[in-house]
């Protein structure tokens, strides 16, 4: 997926450290992280809490210096604003200018990344009629549910037609129904071509939009690859078989009246995977609970 | 991509609407012009002052006081409301520089300051000439010599109040911006305020008294602070037009240190 196409973000050995205040004493809050989100991909962050996944974040939107590498959005250092025309961005939990009405707030973010006029205009429309807010647009900002403000953040994130959308924990505090139709407008992203970098706990969220997901925790990376390539059963299976292999087990199968699915490897859930691969970074806490 | 005036006016318009919402403004405004209008029931005050200075005098101290609180404590609260609601996060991680997002939240504040004072110096000058027609009516001798009221003073003086009240949201955006709750960041600008009010005191005692060992501190302070008794109300009648434009480079001056420092140090905060 991320082969011949140009990197919406690259991460080069990304280090970030917090002073906690103690003299000498610092957090690492991200440890030597190497990632690569090509564009037009689907991308999922995951990890448990304080893994270093807002804060990666954070520095691709250059809201956080990093402490040492490199990052850069479509080839453009993230320190510089220049790196920012073409992100959208949701944080965690949004909150805007309760005053606003919804239309007036999208028209604000669409005015400050430089649209004008009728344009501005059209796609305030366009983009509030995307996310399904159409009639709540002229209702203050103040008065919207948590489902209705992930929508108008995600409105206000795509405002201005950008090519990467980062969307951090875009399903938090929001009922099945608000997530399902958040989901779906994350699927509506990738059908229009844009690099979606996206960080949930809803790992079965992460599992259906996601092309391709790494697994932090402690600030360090644990794994990444495709969701297929993480949750291909370990070992081999039906798939490893031959043409005439497969025959022969269906026919011997059917003989003794079982269908080729009673042999259907049940795939490991990405769930499991993030578990495991978090388990095997803290042994010392598996000992302790042991 | 170059600094936008167009984004900073943008952020200074969302400012100004978010600071016209906030209960605190309404407040201010109502006790200020409140005193004001009400002045001529407070002559128990007047300890021997005729009554157009009265009036005067103690108008041109409430919209000191009472912009002082404005300045100080809309400054805090706009800057750390953007940090703390974290609509600060969204409009940072758009194209916009931290410049932009200083500039735009002080040109909000700005804008109630002035029209903070020229509301409330209109409110005055209204009551001073209604004052001043009932008085030279009753007592038209006390006129034949002057005593009217010189209204231009009251604009000269309007405009320094605006002028020291910049200034003063300027040093809280300072703090601001490397303060890490709202309470320090207004304790310190009342702090800076009072310091700035008596520096220029204590530069001048030192100074007549000759003793050396306090006078560098001292002069060290006078050039770090303004000294915000130039900008005294009461003085505005003997202001040349020369004087005005002086303490008008003054004020911007140390208005733009003030806002140069802020961003420099905002640019490394965390957001």
């Amino acid at each position: 997926m991320t082969d011949g196409t140009e990197s919406a973000v690259e991460l080069e050995g990304l280090t970030k450290d917090f002073a906690t205040g103690l003299r000498g004493v610092r957090l690492r809050a991200v440890d030597h992280l190497s990632l690569r989100i090509g564009g037009g991909e689907v991308f999922g962050l995951l990890g448990p809490n304080g893994s270093g996944k807002s804060t990666t974040i954070k520095v691709i939107l250059g809201l956080l210096a990093p402490t040492a590498g490199a990052c850069r959005v479509f080839g453009v250092p993230s320190d510089r604003v220049e790196s920012r025309v073409a992100v959208g961005y949701l944080p965690e939990a949004p909150n805007f200018y309760r005053f606003l009405s919804g239309r007036e707030l999208v028209a604000f973010y669409g005015r400050i990344c430089g649209l004008s006029g009728a344009k501005l205009v059209a796609r305030v429309a366009e983009v509030i009629a995307w996310v399904g807010l159409t009639e709540a647009a002229e209702r203050r900002v103040g008065t919207y549910s948590k489902g209705m403000l992930q929508r108008i953040g995600l409105a206000q994130a795509l405002v201005h037609d950008p090519r990467l959308v980062i969307l951090d924990e875009p399903t938090a505090g929001v009922d099945p129904i608000g997530t399902a139709a958040i989901t779906t407008l994350i699927r509506g992203l990738k059908a229009q071509g844009k690099t979606v970098l996206i960080t949930s706990h809803l790992l079965a969220q992460i599992e259906e939009v996601c092309d391709r997901v790494a697994i932090l925790d402690r600030g360090r990376l644990l794994v990444s690859g495709t969701v297929a390539e993480l949750t291909m059963p370990k070992g081999g299976g039906p798939d490893r078989m031959s043409g005439a292999e497969r025959e022969e087990l269906n026919q011997w199968l059917a003989a003794r009246g079982k269908s080729p699915t009673a042999l259907s490897a049940q795939s490991t859930r990405l769930d499991q995977i993030f578990i495991e691969q978090v388990a095997r970074n803290r042994p010392n806490e598996r000992e302790e609970s042991a | 991509m170059p600094f936008s005036l167009g984004r900073t006016g943008l952020i200074a318009a969302v400012t100004l609407r978010e600071a016209l919402r906030q209960k605190l403004v309404g407040l201010l405004v109502l006790m200020a012009a409140g005193l004001v209008v009400g002045v001529r029931g407070l002559q128990d005050f007047n300890f021997g002052a005729p009554e157009l200075k009265f009036i005067a005098d103690f108008g041109d101290g409430a919209i000191a006081g009472f912009g002082a609180v404005l300045a100080i404590v809309l400054t805090a609260q706009l800057f750390f409301s953007e940090i703390e609601n974290r609509t600060a996060l969204t409009l940072l991680a758009k194209p916009v520089w931290r410049t932009e997002f200083l500039l735009g939240k002080f040109i909000g504040v700005a804008v109630v300051l002035v029209t903070f004072c020229g509301t409330l110096t209109a409110t005055l000058a209204v009551v001073l000439g209604q004052r001043e027609a009932g008085l030279r009516l009753e007592q038209p001798e006390a006129f034949a010599m002057g005593g009217a009221v010189n209204y231009s003073a009251l604009v000269v003086a309007a405009w320094l109040h605006a002028l020291k009240l910049m200034l003063l949201a300027a040093g809280t955006l300072l703090v601001a911006s490397f303060a890490q709750t709202q309470i320090y960041a207004v304790m310190m600008g009342f702090a800076g305020f009072v310091i700035c009010h008596l520096q220029g005191f204590a530069h001048g005692a030192y100074e007549r008294s000759g003793a050396s060992v306090m006078l560098m501190p001292v002069k060290l302070i006078h050039w770090i602070f303004p000294d915000f008794q130039r900008f005294a109300g009461e003085a505005a009648g003997d202001v040349s037009a020369l004087g005005l434009g002086l303490l008008t480079i003054y004020a911007a001056g140390y208005t733009a240190v003030a806002l140069g420092l802020a961003v420099y140090v905002f640019r490394r905060r965390e957001v």
